[in-house]
């Protein structure tokens, strides 16, 4: 699929509807810190959590989903 | 002209294609009054992305001549319909309700709009959702460069995400129908919070084409409606084959409850402690009515629990780790941070250092999920579960508030897991809206083997012709 942002098309984005423009009036700062540390926290409670299951060797990923 | 009321504004798909053919009103007077209620009351809801007002009137003229003409495309010609702001739409915009795609246009539009436009079917506004739908992880309903999500039944309550608009435009009467789509809850959570019925279908069986990626094997896009038989109705178009889709799967569906069981010889599996226990208790009376009107149907309900797995940690890390390969780009440009919810844009960023051992474990541990989920559908027919636990949580508050302090996690997990080991399995899922609990609507999910949606559809008939829940209509003004 081709994306193309042109000029045109940026100015088309001035017809965004009232509120798109109103949250998009105020930018957000980055995370703080603190956040990252709960992301980070949360990667490893995931981590743990499926370093516990026992898989046998054969079981191979999932590839397939269509049955 | 003809006088457009709620009888209208809340009717199915079925019941306007018959006003349609019967002449009470034309397509162009029927998208013109739906348009235009978008526009005037999809801003109070902050359902609305873009309107297609002009575009869609267009349309709906030559559906009328084609109408005139005696050629009948199917029960959607003429119908009018939103679209999740995910789907591209070519020469307009695509914001993935996120602002850093705020000004972002695509030259191609998605499988599924150009199936339904082929029926006549008419596009009338693309609909808000939360920023990338949700991938990161977000923490509040203002997660989105539309605002938050707001119910129709309580403009103080969230309508559920990542479909907000899709959920909340269908359940105030400003579009017949809507197109979603799941990774993780992202259809049934809109459909439960917002009272309508929502359909999940089969990993594959719906063209991805044309639509944000997140999670590439766990994306799926489905219809938000009025109806389980709508639901059919929408699935029959948008379903089959699509070379443009890697997973697709190439089958079609065909509505055909007819040539299904009837529920008596349906054996449904569920876990009571997922009614008493793990649902809000203001929840329960509605949940405990729903499991008595599903007895009624004469169904046999057999008490059942999933195999203890890691389904919620297993279902994080594929998305975030997809996720962030989908959005490198955005993360490593710094554009991230403009996203609206900070909890998204730490989890995004976070997700770069996700393992690959992580991802592998978590997909070998979907390998087991399939078998063990394929197994239960050797004794069962059909699985069932609240949608969610309670109804939509208040905009003021975190969307992932956890249990109250008061009530201690049931010991036994149940089905509590049925949304992300069914997300993780690729499999059908229906909600039907079944209640109230403190004045907002609560429901049900039937989840079905793989290619099942036929019977899970014919069953949401069959709870729907014995209740009324998908017919309650918010105050809309």
């Amino acid at each position: 699929m081709n994306q193309k942002i042109t000029r045109r098309r940026l100015a088309a984005a001035a017809f965004l509807p009232a509120a798109t423009l109103r949250a998009a009036q105020t930018k957000p700062a980055g995370p703080p810190e603190d956040l990252n540390t709960t992301a980070q926290e949360q990667l490893r409670k995931n981590s743990e959590a499926l370093g516990k299951a026992t898989l046998p060797m054969s079981t191979e990923p999932a590839f397939s989903f269509k049955a | 002209m003809a006088e457009f009321t709620d009888d209208i504004f809340f009717a199915t798909i079925t019941e306007l294609n018959a006003k349609l053919r019967a002449k009470e009103f034309s397509a162009y007077e029927l998208v013109r009054a739906f348009a235009q209620r978008l526009e005037r009351l999809g801003p109070r809801y902050n359902a609305l992305a873009l309107p297609l007002t002009a575009a869609a009137i267009r349309r709906a003229r030559d559906v009328d001549k084609e109408l005139k003409r005696e050629r009948y495309r199917g029960q959607l010609q003429g119908i009018p319909f939103g679209a999740k702001d995910l789907l591209s739409y070519a020469g307009q915009l695509t914001t993935w309700g996120a602002r850093p795609y705020a000004a972002q246009v695509f030259d191609e539009t998605a499988t599924v709009l150009e199936k339904l436009e082929k029926t006549g079917s008419v596009l009338i506004g693309k609909l808000a959702m939360v920023e990338l739908a949700g991938g990161g992880g977000y923490s509040s309903a203002g997660a989105s460069l539309f605002g938050p999500g707001i119910n129709p039944w309580d403009r103080t309550r969230w309508s559920g995400g990542s479909s907000s608009g899709s959920g909340s435009a269908v359940a105030a009467g400003l579009v017949p129908f809507a197109l979603g789509s799941e990774t993780n809850g992202s259809i049934l959570t809109p459909a439960a919070f917002c009272g309508v019925t929502g359909l999940r279908p089969t990993y594959g069986l719906v063209s991805r084409h044309g639509a944000m990626p997140l999670s590439w094997t766990m994306d799926k896009i489905g219809p938000l409606c009025h109806s389980a038989e709508d639901c059919a109705l929408v699935l029959e178009v948008i379903s089959g084959s699509d070379a443009k889709d890697p997973g697709s799967a190439r089958k079609s569906f065909y509505y055909t409850p007819q040539f299904y069981r009837k529920p008596k010889d349906l054996r449904i599996g569920y876990a009571p402690v997922d009614f008493a226990e793990w649902a809000q208790p203001s929840a329960r009376p509605a949940f405990e009515q729903a499991l008595a009107a599903i007895r009624e149907t004469g169904a046999q309900l057999i008490e059942t629990k999933l195999p203890d797995l890691p389904y919620r940690e297993a279902t994080s890390t594929i998305i975030l780790s997809e996720g962030v390969s989908v959005f490198e780009t955005l993360i490593s440009s710094g554009q991230v941070d403009q996203l609206a919810d900070p909890h998204q844009i730490a989890g995004l960023k976070t997700a770069l250092d996700i393992p690959a051992r992580d991802y592998l474990k978590a997909m070998r541990i979907r390998t087991i999920v399939q078998q063990k989920v394929r197994s239960m559908f050797g004794e069962l027919d059909i699985l069932l579960s609240p949608s969610r636990f309670g109804p939509a949580s208040k905009i003021s508050e975190p969307i992932n508030r956890g249990r109250s302090p008061n009530e201690p996690t049931p010991a036994n997990p149940g089905l509590s897991a049925l949304t992300p080991a069914g997300n993780l399995a690729g499999l059908p899922a229906l909600s039907l809206p079944c209640g109230f609990a403190d004045g907002m609507p609560v429901a049900i999910q039937l989840v079905g083997p793989a290619f099942s949606e036929n019977l899970l559809l014919a069953m949401g008939k069959e709870f729907q012709t014995r209740t009324d829940w998908h017919r309650k209509r918010p105050k809309v003004t």
